[in-house]
């Protein structure tokens, strides 16, 4: 036993930005011995247990600039160090993001949310990552920026493993953004933990729209059964253009539940995740289409 | 009765400063010039330690302490029991490591960061040894011993196939009995081990004094155990070892003993003629103890006509690395079934094997929530299999009133003077409708609900008409001030339950003092006398019992000196509150004009030159009366994910007098959680490869629930029989440990009324309700 959780025990610089060039400037500079810092509460808990020991530490929460949620014609921006907090008190989110709202709601406890940001969550790449699957399900994109320019890449590509993204060492993440929520649309988070503030055994997100009786489009991630947060597409395919029943959503629920992955680990059992993702995936299912004004 | 104070809810004595912050805990302790101290563990569950390297660390400028640096003394850091019925194993720091995290070298510098690196530079030389991690095969011939030999008292003894120590009991002649049942019933029960999970970590400040003494702030449930056992092993006298009693951020039994880091802690002060301060982490603490697990086999035999006519139970127990109190709780736990129902002719068998895992201690129950999860588990199956209503049938059998009572083990016993289980069983029937509880087999659907009832107690304190294994009496202090205030000086730790406040009440009665103006005194183990731990049951009946003597002999001095200014008889007066003046008042028995308030008594008494009116005394109780409690629990068990809520609990709790009735209901509701983490959430999994825990010692991966878990304080009902313990303080018995022994018991007796799975392990988690369910029900034997 060599950790100390109270202590960071490794010596590292400290560096705060105080705007996105200098940020830049210096992931340039020092790439893989560089840590972004946000909130801090993925970093820190790695840092104390000597899991990762970075030499230089850049702490991006000053830069104003990169907190900011913007909504007009439609699209839906997040600058990557706004925190859980303010996303889940923001009244558009509430309203029309549900999935969203309801992934950073069941999120740990106050104190953390109040620290911890968007950014951070997708930087820290868990593949129990409670806001991945919304953002999976709503096609969000992700802006990426170095100094030698900035990018923007479907959030699909962005997952590599448990821990990894396609993030490069002198890059920053720097918005999350959600295109347009069209009428008839309604999208689900469902979450089980071991206790209600855990990381997930298991989440899962909706989004759906309806067309009459017919769910003309869907999209479904699981998170925290396999090595990335992913799309079931089977499942979607199996809805897209059709009558939504309770007979196509068992089906589908069976087919998602088919296409994962999971292992046995602290939190779970491979069999329960099996088992159980079926059955919170029948409801969310259930709930995206009553929210898109569906009836069953 | 009618009461000034005791049963009226007034606000706690450290409520402000606790609220504001302000209270005083080991960890806030900062003493000028103190260095920090930190531990290595060890990573391998069993390694001898051929050599360590120091010499990076002292360059660094730390202070070393390595096992050769620490006194030769083999101890038991628990200091409960008599002498000759403790046994001791271990060391300050070990030279050979005995479990994962076992603290084998300490490091004191300027800062705890500097500390900490300095403990990454030593080098340790580890003869890696093979480990016992499975209980099953501890005891084979084969399996390597933890220990050649160990310490009974004085004698030296040796182990065998690691068994630490045994207990065996036999009432009459079960064999006998048995042949007399119609219907036997056997089954087997695993209880897991759980981490205490108290909010406050272990922390030990230690300031060598001139005089060659020590002066000790530390997280202890009894700072007289740790000043005897410090002066013991360092050599001190007692008259230089001072132990501050200070608040303790919660407990449950983990600081019965004297924490593992305070000797440690002494050992660098001493060494580097300095204060040093150690705070443990939640790791270090994780790693440093918790709760017996247990497999138990229970037989019992019953009449036709539901009477039980005998009983054997066989309990084996993976204590880990040390004995902490082992022998103890495998008597405990043989008076707790014992003391449950009357088996008529009973047998006991109970062995507890040491493991390469943490060492297991005392937690709240102290073998009592494992013991009632299996007779609990045990009797709805008997009520089941014979036809029998499971409150009928437990009506039946029970131990009650006039019956013996074991209180601690087979050596402290007593009858039992007040008992409301009857009362608590036919109104808890009543208040869940238990009359309208159908069997499962009627209940379909994806969410089912059941009903489960369990009843169970605790003793009060481990007194007893005679002297037995266990050391049970306490001290107290109480001066009247001269304006009539009450300064009360009691050694009895409030591990937050309100022991304090008791205390404080007691004295209010006693005196007919208004609350508010009788304090606690900050104290220590030199301006009081011995009081043995907060542990057992026994804050509020033997501490306040002690309190209570010392109140009378207040009292009498008080009356004898108000006689002298009257002129009047002291027997011939009596005290009062006079409520509208807000005074309390000597007068003339059925004269009251004639009076005289207590301040006055007092300031009169030093401008005379009398005294102070004060007085110091010990009290042994002469019982140890159980407090019994009754769980009826409601579930709801979602069968297609295996989630269990609980919609509804009626807590029902016979303390005699609840002298704070808030402070009984809170540790009942509190247990409520504590139950539901033992029923469904909680184990400290090893990995039997490298004996580490699954958990790697952080809460993230243990689970305890919190409120979230919860019912709606609505749907929570507490009820108080109407009992009066006429032993106890104004009535009063315990409720600490009682309010935690039969949650787990109705939680899984509930499941099984639901789905018609019988569980005999815990945690019942969703992964293990959805396999049972599976496997068509049938789980454990
Ligand atoms: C008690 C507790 C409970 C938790 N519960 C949950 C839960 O329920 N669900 C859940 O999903 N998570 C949970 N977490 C994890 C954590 O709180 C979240 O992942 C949070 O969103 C992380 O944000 P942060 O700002 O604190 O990240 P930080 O710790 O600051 O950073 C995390 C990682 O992302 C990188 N990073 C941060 N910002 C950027 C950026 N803009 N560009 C590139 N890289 C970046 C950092 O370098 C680091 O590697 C919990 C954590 C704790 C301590």
């Amino acid at each position: 036993m060599e950790t100390n959780t109270k202590i960071l025990a490794a010596e590292f610089q400290y560096l705060e930005g105080q705007d996105l060039d200098q940020v830049l400037a210096w992931l340039a500079e020092y790439r893989e011995k560089a840590r972004i810092l946000a909130g801090g509460t993925d970093l820190l808990v790695k840092m104390k247990l000597g899991h990762v020991q970075p030499e230089y530490i850049i702490y991006i929460k000053k830069i104003a600039a990169l907190n900011y949620i913007q909504y007009d014609t439609g699209n839906l921006k997040i600058g990557a160090t706004t925190t859980l907090s303010q996303i889940e008190r923001h009244e558009t989110i509430k309203g029309y993001y549900s999935a969203l709202y309801e992934a950073v709601r069941s999120m740990a406890a106050v104190a953390v949310k109040n620290m911890g940001t968007i950014g951070g969550n997708l930087g820290n790449a868990s593949p129990a990552a409670d806001t991945a699957p919304p953002l999976l399900v709503y096609d969000a994109s992700l802006k990426i920026a170095s100094k030698e320019g900035v990018r923007e890449i479907p959030i699909t590509e962005y997952f590599v493993g448990p821990g990894k993204s396609v993030l490069a060492p002198n890059e920053l993440l720097l918005e999350i953004s959600i295109p347009e929520i069209e009428a008839d649309t309604g999208s689900s988070f469902l979450k089980l933990g071991r206790v209600a503030a855990d990381i997930a055994k298991i989440n899962v997100a909706v989004c759906l729209k309806r067309s009459g009786r017919t769910c003309t489009s869907c999209r479904i991630a699981f998170g925290s059964v396999a090595p990335i947060p992913m799309r079931v597409r089977e499942a979607e395919s199996l809805l897209e253009g059709k009558e939504l029943t309770e007979d196509l959503i068992t089906l589908a629920a069976r087919a998602g539940a088919a296409e994962i992955k999971p292992i046995t680990d602290n939190r779970s059992t491979r069999e329960y995740r099996l088992k159980v993702s079926r059955v919170i995936l029948e409801e969310a299912l259930r709930a995206a289409w009553q929210r898109a004004g569906g009836a069953l | 009765m009618s009461f000034q104070v005791i049963g009226k809810v007034l606000p706690r004595k450290d409520g402000i400063a606790k609220v504001c912050g302000q209270e005083v805990y080991p960890s806030d302790i900062v003493v000028p010039n103190m260095l920090y101290g930190v531990t290595l563990r060890s990573p391998y569950p069993h390694a001898e330690i051929l050599s360590i390297d120091t010499a990076a660390a002292e360059a660094m400028g730390a202070i070393v302490v390595t096992p050769d640096d620490v006194p030769d003394v083999i101890y038991n850091e628990r200091t409960v029991s008599i002498p000759e019925k403790t046994y001791r194993d271990r060391r300050v720091l070990p030279r050979r490591a005995r479990h994962v995290g076992e603290a084998i070298v300490a490091v004191a510098a300027e800062t705890e960061e500097l500390a900490f690196r300095a403990m990454r530079a030593i080098k340790v030389e580890y003869k890696v040894l093979p480990p016992v991690l499975d209980l099953d095969k501890a005891m084979d011939p084969g399996a390597a011993p933890l220990y050649e030999e160990i310490y009974l008292g004085d004698d030296k003894i040796e182990v065998r196939n690691n068994i630490a120590c045994e207990r065996i009991i036999t009432v009459g002649d079960p064999e006998a009995g048995f042949a007399k049942a119609d219907h036997i019933v056997e089954r087997e029960y695993e209880l897991p081990r759980v981490y205490h999970h108290q909010m406050e970590t272990k922390t030990a400040v230690c300031r060598p004094e001139p005089n060659g003494g020590i002066t000790v702030w530390a997280t202890t449930q009894t700072i007289h155990n740790v000043r005897q056992l410090l002066g013991h092993i360092f050599g001190i006298p007692l008259s230089k070892v001072n132990v501050k009693k200070l608040a303790i951020g919660g407990s449950f039994g983990s600081s019965i003993q004297m924490n593992s880091i305070i000797p440690i802690c002494v050992a660098l002060a001493l060494k580097a003629r300095r204060p040093v301060k150690m705070v443990s982490s939640r790791e270090d603490d994780i790693y440093d103890h918790a709760k017996f697990p247990a497999r138990i086999r229970l037989k019992v035999g019953v009449k036709k006509d539901g009477t039980i006519v005998a009983a054997d139970m066989r309990v084996m127990v993976d204590i880990g690395a040390h004995q902490i109190n082992a022998y103890p709780l495998l008597g405990c736990m043989a008076g707790w079934y014992a003391s449950l129902y009357k088996w008529r002719d009973f047998y006991y068998e109970g062995r507890a094997i040491y493991t390469n895992k943490v060492p297991a201690c005392a937690m709240q129950g102290y073998g009592n929530p494992q013991v009632n999860f299996a007779v609990e588990s045990h009797m709805d199956i008997i009520a089941e299999e014979c036809g029998f209503d499971p409150v009928e049938f437990r009506l039946k059998n029970y131990v009650g009133i006039g019956d013996e009572f074991w209180g601690q083990g087979p050596t402290v016993k007593s009858i039992i003077k007040s008992c409301g289980v009857e009362e608590m069983l036919r109104k808890g029937a009543e208040m869940i409708g238990w009359a309208n509880r159908r069997p499962h087999h009627e209940k379909s659907g994806r969410y089912r609900r059941g009903i489960g009832v369990a009843r169970g107690f605790h003793t009060s304190g481990t007194g007893g008409p005679k002297p037995g294994e266990v050391i049970d009496y306490s001290s107290a202090t109480i001066k009247i001030n001269e304006d009539g205030t009450v300064d009360v000086m009691t050694p009895v730790m409030d591990l937050g339950g309100g022991t304090g406040e008791a205390a404080v009440k007691v004295v209010a009665e006693v005196l007919k003092v208004p609350y508010e103006r009788v304090e606690l005194s900050p104290v220590d183990t030199k301006t009081t006398g011995y009081d043995v731990c907060t542990h057992a049951t026994r804050g509020v009946y033997c501490g306040c019992g002690a309190v209570y003597h010392v109140a009378q002999q207040v009292k009498t001095k008080l009356l004898e000196f108000a006689g002298r200014i009257l002129e009047e008889n002291p027997e011939n007066l009596e005290l009062a509150y006079e409520e509208e003046k807000n005074v309390s008042i000597v007068h003339v028995k059925g004269f009251k004009q004639k009076q005289i308030t207590i301040g006055e008594v007092a300031k009169l008494a030093q401008i005379y030159s009398w005294g102070t009116i004060a007085a110091t005394d010990s009290l042994r109780q002469k019982n140890c009366p159980p407090c019994f409690v009754a769980h009826f629990i409601e579930v709801e068990v979602d069968t297609w994910t295996g989630i269990v809520k609980i919609p509804r609990a009626i807590l029902l709790s016979d303390t005699g007098t609840p002298i704070n009735p808030d402070m009984v209901a809170g540790q009942l509701i509190g247990s409520l959680s504590r139950g539901m983490g033992y029923a469904l959430y909680e184990e400290t999994e090893y990995d039997l490869a490298t004996g580490k825990l699954k958990c790697n010692g952080f809460i993230t991966d243990n689970k305890i629930p919190t409120s979230c878990e919860m019912p709606y304080i609505d749907d929570i009902q507490v009820y108080f029989a109407h009992t009066y313990e006429p032993t106890g303080p104004f009535g009063a018995k315990g409720i600490g440990e009682a309010a935690l022994n039969s949650v787990a018991s109705a939680v899984a007796n509930a499941i099984y009324n639901a789905i018609g799975i019988r569980f005999y392990r815990t945690p019942i988690t969703p992964e293990k309700i959805l396999q049972a369910l599976e496997g068509g029900g049938k789980v454990g034997n």
